[in-house]
């Protein structure tokens, strides 16, 4: 729970209803409410054109914790989560900050980076299928130097960096384009002051740019880290279909292909449960640990 | 919240008049799940049907996958949006059936006069879609089957100009062919529908208890129990001893691609495929189709078929069906249906008018053509047999994964081919059980 | 800049210019792929270097998507998406955090648990409300006892339908609620002495304080929303009237399934012409990019 709260603040209680009202209301009706049904169903056997369903408590979740695929697909989609985060975050930060210098060419740069997030899923597909494929993509040179060094379609790990790769190229242009924001926002004079004192452009970055922008950053890894957790299952979908063996089945691709693709609604509502307790207790934690040290006001 | 509903009036009626000024004709809505230009020839054959007459309109929309087709037309079911008619994929047929949210095509062809001759469906696709009892309760529409893709360049290296008829003649061709410096005999992949499914029916093997499922929703697999975990196991020692190669676009060439641009002598996959070949293979290749491989010769059964059928869906009004129907009448007849798809895709005939229709115009003389007939020939190679009329098992899509992914485990080295599959029928009969047990009560029909 | 840093600059020129390179590789191609025929995109291993058939590709793949007619749909339901969900964000995050009301974190969470669960998991009963957006609050109005019968609002095939659902997420008010935590509690302080009430405050003060992450979150929404292919390929069935420009990509890009021709050339041509208006859209708004908005009130 975010513990920070401004110090100063309006007591109209009925305007500050009306200011949330709208959001609520839409959050309510196509969130929550068909949220709440699809969840219901993980205590039922839904048949997927309904009709008669029964209460059977808690056996979804037997059958979902019982299964050892599904404790290894929650490691492999905390690995995922965490790796894919740091690399893209670490990347959009390094490029933003540069970029922000205003260096010639800056125009183009402050464009071209955002550009991975506006393709869509299909390209993305095509492009990655060129570009990692062992035999006729670019890392092929690398196998002919080292036979097999690189391998998706049969090696886990690497299977597992594709997606990690693929997840972090596409939201280090969203990333970008939040941190430069950020880095845009902080008035100059701050920056000029830090000139004045002498300090280099590497040092001031990170004493005076990155303490500035630490709210953004907060923001994003929270971002990031629930997105990686939810949304990946286009990424997965289109480059190693979870496999091979199961190794970049993801948690959230497991539940689409458990209810999307085998109708199984109710197998499918149980692991979103477990899914979502686990984004909140993460989301949680990072309140309560990280947001502790980022620099508001 | 009473503004609120007044505007919510003010919306529904303007949705009414919009939607009232097009009523000229009766229109009904049709989903489909092909996409990409095999959805364009089904727009077109939409387009077509509506400029045949003038007294129906067939509103169609693809839905961007068999699966999102299946998925839609549910959530649309259960709210009581759904369309008239959908195409369903043969994974799908099970849940359909068992829906209660269908017009049984059987029924509704006798309810609004289409004159089907339901026994001019070839029996191995009849079968797949027909009950238990043998009604058939959709309409066969894109169809296919497997066949063996193999390069006549290569087996004339070894001085061969037949396709091999056994797995273990086409076990010796790939050890000859390695002899003779093919650098890749066979392009395979972990397709259940190829390595699981056609080889089993072909081969009279079960893949569950209770013919395959037909007999109810209680059956077992057994797969892990027949000659298919020695087949894996051969294709296994083909890898190893180089004869053989896994070919996946996760690779950089999916099987269909190794064997176009001859990299791979031979590949099984659908018929369908037959003209993704023809117009991306490698120059002056000479190649042809013939029907897969079976254990003992002479002892061959029919094939699968594959692709989807068209489901009339319940609850519809009187006109949306008599607009249907004449919709259905021509998707299903042999020259404006069949024939349509046949020359458009890849997708074979379904009734025997159709195959006789298409022959009789040269259509299987033409050169880019030739060789596609070995699918009809594969699919009524003998009487349909228990095993060989098709798979009805529940929810057989994860089944599919299940299998997928543990054969992907033994060729990686994970574990043996045995306790891989082993392990993949555990996971399959729970699958099962779960499936039954949502459907507890209701009679696979 | 303020002082000269050869080293550095070169140093970091030379990792802008490989990152570009980097992330623009997929983008290449793409646009490699839209350029060549049939049989030569369909190589292995494609060659790196554009062909000659762009043109060709992009008018094929405009006349098989239908373009001319969708992307005026996709402008408005990106518009709206945008437009929405900067104004409705801002109100909320506003509320959370500058009223001092016992549900305000309740209300936050409430909001910000909706990024939790994707669409596909919820499509089902997703697509109920969708067919009667009213449905809840009659079937709650219902169970208290109150036996009314609302009217019927079926968003299906209609715009509504397109943006309403797409704006009830939680990035917008998240990203502004990390915004107002770090406008100085002074600036309100003064604002209140001025004797500025709390729209004014917000209209006057926040508002053009938030300008640069608005444009940042416009930008997001507006690409995010143009590329929306689930849902409205779940609603649409009136193709011919709210059909969207992403889900005519259904239509060129080849399925996974037997007997597909890979017609990637064209595919990926209806792929750039699907990414154009984000694009141009991304590069106007980015113009409004300024530096330094908050020094002048400091």
């Amino acid at each position: 729970m975010p513990v920070l709260e401004k110090r100063v603040t309006f007591s109209n209680t009925w305007l500050a209803a009306a200011l949330i009202l709208p959001q609520m209301l839409l959050v309510f009706v196509f969130f929550y409410w068909p949220t709440g049904e699809a969840l219901y169903w993980a205590f039922t056997l839904e048949p997927p054109f309904g009709g008669t369903n029964e209460w059977v408590g808690l056996y979804n979740f037997d059958n979902v914790f019982s299964d050892p695929k599904y404790w290894s697909s929650v490691r492999v989609s905390m690995i995922f989560a965490i790796a894919s985060t740091v690399l893209s975050l670490g990347i959009a930060m390094l490029l933003a900050l540069f970029v922000d210098r205003q260096l010639p060419g800056y125009q183009v740069y402050k464009f071209t980076f955002f550009l991975p997030y506006a393709l869509a899923a299909p390209a993305v597909g095509l492009a990655f299928r060129f570009i990692f494929s062992p035999d006729a993509g670019f890392l092929s040179a690398i196998n002919r130097v080292f036979p097999d060094l690189w391998n998706p379609a049969l090696d886990g790990f690497d299977a597992l960096l594709l997606i990690v790769m693929a997840q972090a190229w596409t939201m280090a242009g969203y990333n970008f384009i939040f941190f430069l924001a950020a880095l845009q926002s902080i008035p100059r004079n701050i920056s000029e002051a830090g000139a004045m004192d002498g300090a280099n452009v590497l040092r001031r970055m990170w004493d005076l740019q990155l303490p500035l922008i630490t709210p953004t950053l907060f923001f994003l890894i929270v971002i990031n880290i629930t997105d990686s957790f939810v949304n990946s299952f286009g990424i997965v979908d289109i480059t190693t279909a979870g496999g091979p063996a199961r190794a970049t089945d993801l948690m959230v691709y497991k539940i689409y292909t458990d209810g999307f693709e085998g109708k199984d609604y109710s197998l499918a509502a149980a692991q979103s449960i477990v899914l979502m307790l686990l984004i909140v207790a993460l989301t949680f934690i990072q309140f309560r640990y990280i947001e502790r040290r980022v620099h508001y006001s | 919240m009473t503004r609120f509903s007044l505007f919510a009036a003010a919306v529904s009626t303007v949705a009414i008049a919009s939607g009232a000024q097009a009523q000229e004709r009766t229109q009904f809505q049709y989903w489909y799940g092909l996409t990409g230009q095999l959805g364009e020839v089904v727009q077109k054959q939409c387009d077509l049907f509506n400029a045949s007459q003038d007294k129906y309109e067939a509103v169609c929309s693809g839905q961007g996958g068999y699966d999102a087709a299946e998925q839609n037309t549910i959530a649309a079911y259960r709210a009581e949006q759904h369309p008239t008619v959908v195409q369903i994929y043969d994974a799908g047929t099970v849940n359909f059936m068992l829906s209660g949210a269908i017009y049984p095509a059987n029924k509704f062809a006798e309810e609004h006069g289409i004159d089907v001759d339901w026994d001019a469906y070839f029996p191995g696709i009849a079968n797949y879609y027909a009950t238990s009892t043998g009604d058939m309760w959709s309409f066969p529409y894109n169809s296919s089957t497997a066949v063996l893709y193999w390069n006549k360049d290569e087996w004339a290296k070894i001085g061969k100009d037949k396709a091999p008829a056994t797995w273990a003649e086409f076990a010796a061709d790939l050890k000859a062919l390695k002899e003779a410096g093919v650098e890749c005999g066979f392009a395979f992949d972990f397709d259940t529908w190829m390595n699981l499914e056609q080889f089993s029916a072909m081969n009279g093997l079960p893949i569950a208890t209770l013919d395959n499922g037909y007999g109810g929703l209680g059956a077992e697999v057994v797969f892990h129990q027949t000659a298919f975990v020695d087949h894996m196991k051969n294709f296994k020692d083909w890898m190893d001893a180089g004869y053989a190669k896994i070919q996946t676009s996760q690779v950089g060439k999916n099987l269909i691609q190794a064997f176009a641009d001859g990299s791979c002598a031979s590949t099984t996959s659908s018929i369908a495929n037959h003209g993704v070949v023809k117009s991306t293979q490698a120059e002056g290749m000479n190649w042809d189709v013939a029907m897969l491989p079976v254990l003992e010769e002479g002892k061959r059964t029919n094939s699968l078929v594959g692709g989807a059928s068209l489901w009339v869906m319940d609850g519809k009004s009187d006109e949306e069906y008599e607009a249907a129907a004449a919709f259905l009448k021509y998707v299903t007849a042999a020259d404006t249906g069949e024939k349509y798809i046949a020359e458009n895709t890849g997708y074979i005939p379904v009734t025997t008018d159709g195959f006789e229709l298409l022959k009789s115009e040269g259509f299987y003389d033409r050169e880019e053509i030739a060789g596609r007939e070995v699918a009809i020939e594969s699919l009524t190679a003998s009487d349909v047999t228990p095993l060989s009329r098709g798979i009805r098992l529940g929810n057989f899509t994860s089944i599919r994964a299940e299998v997928r992914a543990e054969l992907e485990a033994a060729f990686t080295g994970q574990k043996d081919i045995e306790t891989a599959l082993n392990d993949a029928a555990d996971r399959s009969n729970q699958i099962l059980r779960r499936y039954e047990q949502t459907y507890r009560g209701a009679d696979l029909p | 800049m303020i002082e000269r840093t050869p080293v550095l600059d070169f140093v970091t020129q030379a990792i802008l210019v490989i990152s570009l390179v980097m992330l623009l590789l997929p983008l290449w191609i793409v646009f490699v792929a839209a350029s060549h025929d049939y049989q030569t995109v369909n190589q292995v291993p494609m060659p790196l270097w554009p062909g000659t058939h762009l043109f060709e590709n992009l008018a094929t793949a405009w006349r098989d998507g239908n373009f001319s007619r969708v992307m005026l749909n996709s402008f408005i339901v990106a518009g709206g998406v945008t437009a929405g969900k900067i104004g409705i964000a801002a109100l909320s995050a506003f509320s959370i955090v500058y009223f001092n009301y016992r549900l305000r974190m309740v209300m936050f969470w409430l909001i910000f648990i909706t990024l939790m669960l994707p669409l596909e998991v919820r499509i089902v009963p997703t697509y109920a409300v969708a067919a009667n957006a009213l449905g809840p609050f009659e079937q709650i109005l219902n169970l208290i006892g109150i036996e009314i019968g609302l009217p019927r609002w079926n968003l299906l095939n209609s715009y509504s339908g397109l943006i309403l659902p797409l704006i009830a997420t939680a990035t917008g008010t998240f990203l502004y609620r990390q915004f107002f935590m770090t406008i100085p509690d002074e600036l309100t302080e003064a604002a209140k002495m001025d004797g500025a009430g709390p729209l004014r405050f917000f209209f006057e003060v926040l508002l053009p304080l938030s300008k640069t992450n608005m444009i940042a979150l416009a930008t997001i929404m507006f690409v995010w929303s143009w590329n929306q292919y689930l849902w409205p390929l779940l609603i649409v069935t009136d193709h011919a009237n709210y059909a969207t420009a992403t889900m005519q990509l259904q239509k060129v890009v080849p399925g996974p399934l037997f007997g597909a021709p890979p017609i990637w050339n064209t595919a990926m041509a209806a792929n750039l012409i699907v990414l154009a208006p984000p694009v141009l859209v991304t590069i106007l708004l980015q113009r409004w990019f300024v530096r330094g908005l908050i020094s002048t009130d400091k």
